[in-house]
């Protein structure tokens, strides 16, 4: 495994047990992602790409290969020890935003720094600098029914990166928005690489996020098909095919 | 304490099911605590009341029998007595039949070195022993029945086919049950045409370790009589006395028992509902990085918090309800039935406890569950 990379899957294969049969989910993938890119994973339904996703989340085990991020192999990792590097290596953007609906924008975000050592004091001014980042300051004590999709996504990104995750990792996170939404959402994922070097990886079938990522990956029946540079113009990273 | 918020916050996420949840909760432990009081109030009678030094001697048929009064004399004789005091049940009513307390009648000269542990000033005796119709009442009954001293009241007989008016002339305290009334046993005498029989003979040795002796020694005297006897310590004589209440008890404990497994199933019911809708939530949270521990430990603190809210108002409640009315009709001849605190005690560790076993499966399985799987069941 090599530390320059963010992130690192050698011949990575996930197979899933439905009932009798066996989903080969993904099949023998290699890739290797440099820190600070933003990169998509693109293909259509069932190609794996989730499954990617939540490989490189830790939220999800491989069957075989190694997957190590952030410069920690998490293959062998057990349960409690995966939870602690998640919370310090990762924040996650979901498609349907997944906010505690009896919480406030503000405690949504506070959400992960309470398993930090910080004060509430520190834990405030954390929060508030997160929501100011995704422009939503003025709507700190709004509870999620009172926001509209694009502000509640607003609010998941603003979870995901106030407690300063190595890696930010999106599952479809303009999938449930209306395009005008959707651009401000990409806009402002593109913010979090350039102005906070964060390495981002996103899954999504949408066409517009080409245009905003560096590079992106397709998937097809499990396998990874082609890696392709986003329109953004950075060059295709190296990446070897399984 | 950083959790606290969200616990609360968690608790009030709808409204009416926990406020339904606690109140089922409270009506629950309202029942099981005031049930469950009832038992342990006649044990603590037995253990506040009963001395080492005290014997009852009563008729081997049973207690509905009597045996004569003359055997006083007899026992008075036996080596190391020190005091006699035959005594009868009258077993009246004060105004209703509801209005019941432990009422009986005594032989007046020596109540005090019977009983010197009921608080009887000298001044008050003086005027017990003077008085032909004089009673000593508990300062609980007087209480609620709003008596004083000087009053005159009656009791209408229920097992004799007379009542007795009777002056107040003290109150009775210390260990004795705090709703009884005696009065003196030659009044009854005379009301009932003298018929020379007791319920019961009362008797004091000069050492605990002189009982068993006397014991054999009075009921050997009377063997073979017409009215044999059984001798027993005053604790073994509350307790068959209270025996007769045994099954009643029993029924009260499991009744209350029934209902606190019942609730536990609604509860485990209710919290399997609500931690099953928030499935989606959860491995949101442990995705975050949240341990499964934690989000454990955060259910069950939901949970128990509910079923102690519940407990709180349930047993406070009960609590309040058998001390405002004394609700000595309850007791029957046994007296007021109030909440000991050990019951309140009791009742909030069911409460927890209810709190905990309800959501203690929901909880374990959705904080151990595949987040992947929980997952999908939001998207």
């Amino acid at each position: 495994m090599d530390e320059k990379y963010a992130i690192d899957l050698e011949h990575v294969t996930r197979i899933y047990k439905r009932d009798e049969f066996e989903v080969r989910a993904l099949d023998d993938v290699t890739v290797q992602i440099p820190a600070g890119r933003f990169v998509a994973i693109m293909g259509p339904s069932g190609s794996g790409k989730t499954t990617m996703l939540n490989l490189i989340a830790g939220i999800d085990h491989a069957s075989s290969g190694r997957v190590a991020v952030g410069g920690e192999e998490i293959t062998g990792m057990k349960e409690r020890d995966l939870a602690g590097w998640r919370a310090r290596h990762i924040g996650l953007v979901f498609q349907f935003y997944n906010l505690i609906p009896v919480l406030t924008a503000f405690e949504n975000v506070e959400l992960p720094l309470l398993l930090t050592s910080l004060n509430k004091a520190e834990r405030r001014e954390h929060v508030e600098t997160a929501l100011k980042v995704v422009g939503l300051a003025d709507r700190m004590d709004h509870y999620p029914r009172q926001l509209s999709g694009g502000q509640e996504q607003r609010v998941a990104i603003a979870r995901a990166i106030v407690a300063d995750p190595t890696i930010i990792v999106a599952d479809e996170p303009t999938g449930d928005l209306d395009a005008k939404s959707a651009e401000e959402i990409l806009g402002l994922l593109v913010d979090m690489n350039r102005q906070f070097h964060k390495t981002i990886v996103m899954v999504t079938h949408d066409p517009r996020a080409e245009r905003y990522v560096d590079t992106v990956y397709r998937l097809d029946k499990g396998v990874l098909a082609g890696v392709e540079p986003g329109k953004r113009g950075a060059p295709a990273e190296a990446a070897a095919h399984g | 304490m950083k959790y606290t918020a969200l616990v609360f916050k968690n608790l009030i996420r709808s409204k009416r099911r926990t406020f339904l949840t606690v109140l089922s909760i409270a009506v629950s432990l309202f029942i099981f605590s005031a049930l469950v009081s009832i038992p342990t109030v006649a044990n603590q009678i037995l253990g506040n009341t009963a001395s080492s030094t005290r014997i009852a001697t009563h008729n081997k048929a049973g207690l509905a029998y009597s045996i004569p009064v003359a055997y006083k004399q007899r026992i008075l004789a036996v080596p190391h007595v020190e005091v006699v005091v035959p005594e009868s049940w009258f077993g009246g009513v004060y105004h209703e039949v509801y209005d019941q307390f432990p009422n009986l009648a005594a032989d007046p000269e020596q109540v005090d070195q019977m009983w010197p542990d009921w608080g009887i000033s000298k001044e008050q005796f003086a005027q017990f022993k003077k008085i032909r119709t004089a009673c000593l009442v508990g300062g609980d009954t007087m209480k609620r029945f709003h008596l004083h001293i000087g009053q005159q009241i009656q009791l209408k007989g229920t097992l004799y086919p007379f009542n007795v008016t009777l002056q107040i002339v003290g109150t009775i305290g210390g260990k004795a049950p705090p709703d009884f009334l005696l009065f003196r046993r030659d009044y009854l005498e005379e009301a009932a045409g003298r018929p020379g029989i007791v319920d019961n003979i009362w008797v004091k040795v000069d050492k605990p370790g002189n009982v068993p002796q006397v014991i054999a020694a009075i009921d050997e005297g009377f063997a073979n009589s017409s009215a044999e006897t059984i001798s027993e310590s005053e604790a073994a004589f509350i307790g068959s006395f209270m025996e007769q209440y045994r099954t009643f008890f029993r029924m009260a404990e499991v009744l209350g028992f029934i209902v606190v497994l019942t609730i536990g199933l609604v509860a485990a019911n209710t919290a399997a509902m609500s931690i099953r809708e928030r499935r989606g939530e959860i491995a949101v949270m442990r995705s975050m990085g949240f341990p499964s521990r934690t989000i454990l430990s955060l259910l069950l603190a939901e949970s128990i918090l509910i079923g102690l809210i519940g407990g709180v108002i349930g047993c406070g409640s009960a609590y309040i309800v058998l001390k405002a009315f004394s609700v000595g009709n309850m007791g029957g001849p046994l007296g007021a039935i109030r909440m000991p605190p050990v019951i309140l005690a009791e009742t909030l560790v069911v409460a927890a406890l209810i709190g905990l076993f309800s959501a203690m499966v929901p909880a374990s399985s959705a904080a151990r569950r595949n987040i992947v799987d929980a997952l999908r069941t939001v998207a």
